[in-house]
């Protein structure tokens, strides 16, 4: 009887390890849960070269860099400064690490928008940001491939016109894959956290 | 001497080894992949309305690309999508919004009052299939051959030469399948099994089973 009542022991032990090693891999070892909404692709997002305030700067220049694409304006009155100051935030948040990303702002308005002029805008929100602007066709050539809405909105006189544009970012990873899209209004918390677990 | 418990540690990864094999195999769950960003767009559709890619955010959307002048049967793309259209409650819980959309790339034809014709004519509810086309025909090769990827080229004769195409994209605007006709007959049976299962996801992966239908997407647990 004595090995019968080892092999009772034994299936004990085994099954008291096995649920222990299970609920210390699922607490422990449990997959990152994203905040924004994952968008997995196998191959590189679309290319493309835009102007910079010091020439051309194309999306190959960041390979080694997590980069996160915006698309506004200048004038924009209220949503881009929010997604600015949020993203900006986040940077502060990644401290050091921030050195690893790289945020890029193209512009949905060419016409207004000189390179130059979207470039100190977005500096004002973080010296390391980076603005971009083109003609229009090669700014619709890329809005177009990002998933990117925008058209042209009549304001009053005294504003100009304004422009309605898909608000959320893209985020592409180290190697130029697309990654993940934040909603517009994620919280710059919620986003270092995520762009943390992508690297 | 070896003990037992020496081998608990493998024991522990030959389960965890047998669980990753079987979910692999049996696939409790499946998903259909997420392929790629669907291009953002303005259209116009057959009231001479405005359609964007954002009105269409937060809905299921099933895209073909056609013409107008099609010689009938044009690839059976209408008899599909009435089929599906037809099947759709079995599959899809009320509280999930789908639109189709068709796209003509034929803009110099097929303006909206032609888009109107022809809706009506194959008795459409253009509450849920709209016709819409770009006026810009430069964008709308954006839109549609870089964007979606779909082939176009007319020809003298006014016909076009095009692969019959259907794209399901979710309420994030990825595109989750493609269905071309050269390599298999895109019936109305897969699109809706494909709808199903998206749908069974947006309605599913919330809380722990996230991890499941994450885990589905990791594994490539992809719904044939």
């Amino acid at each position: 009887m004595k090995s019968s009542r080892r092999f009772f022991l034994i299936s004990i032990l085994l099954g008291v390890a096995v649920v222990f090693l299970g609920w210390f891999a699922f607490t422990r070892l449990r997959p990152y849960k994203f905040h924004g909404s994952l968008v997995p692709s196998a191959g590189t997002a679309p290319d493309f070269t835009l102007q910079g305030v010091n020439g051309p700067v194309s999306l190959g220049d960041f390979r080694g860099k997590i980069v996160l694409l915006y698309f506004g304006y200048t004038f924009c009155p209220d949503v881009c400064p929010t997604t600015m100051t949020d993203l900006a935030k986040a940077m502060q948040l990644l401290g050091k690490q921030a050195d690893h990303y790289q945020v890029i702002m193209i512009t949905v308005d060419p016409e207004r928008d000189t390179p130059e002029k979207t470039d100190a805008y977005v500096k004002h929100f973080d010296p390391n940001f980076i603005g971009l602007s083109g003609t229009p066709e090669e700014i619709a050539q890329v809005a177009t491939l990002y998933g990117i809405f925008y058209e042209r909105e009549e304001g009053s006189a005294a504003t100009g016109y304004l422009i309605n544009h898909t608000a959320s970012t893209t985020v592409l990873d180290k190697d130029g894959r697309l990654k993940l899209i934040f909603p517009f209004g994620t919280a710059p918390e919620d986003i270092a956290s995520d762009l943390q677990h992508l690297r | 001497m070896t003990r037992w418990w020496h081998w608990l540690p493998f024991v522990f990864l030959g389960l965890v080894a047998a669980s990753v094999i079987s979910f692999k195999v049996f696939q409790p769950v499946q998903v259909v992949p997420r392929i790629r960003l669907a291009p953002g767009f303005a259209l116009i559709d057959q009231d001479g309305q405005q359609l964007t890619s954002e009105d269409l955010r937060g809905k299921v959307v099933l895209y073909n690309f056609t013409y107008t002048r099609c010689p009938t049967p044009c690839y059976g793309m209408n008899e599909t999508l009435k089929q599906v259209q037809a099947g759709l409650d079995e599959v899809l819980p009320p509280d999930i919004p789908m639109k189709f959309v068709t796209i003509s790339f034929d803009p110099e034809h097929d303006t909206p009052e032609v888009l109107r014709a022809y809706a009506d004519s194959l008795d459409a509810d253009t509450d849920r299939w709209i016709f819409a086309t770009a006026e810009n025909p430069s964008l709308l090769k954006t839109i549609l051959g870089a964007g979606f990827e779909v082939y176009y080229h007319p020809r003298e004769d006014g016909t076009f030469e095009f692969d019959p195409k259907y794209i399901l994209v979710d309420g994030w605007g990825i595109i989750r399948e493609e269905y071309r006709y050269e390599t298999m007959l895109p019936n109305a049976k897969r699109i809706l099994r494909h709808i199903g299962v998206l749908a069974n996801e947006i309605e599913n992966s919330k809380g722990a089973s996230k991890l499941a239908y994450e885990a589905a997407h990791l594994f490539l647990c992809y719904a044939p």
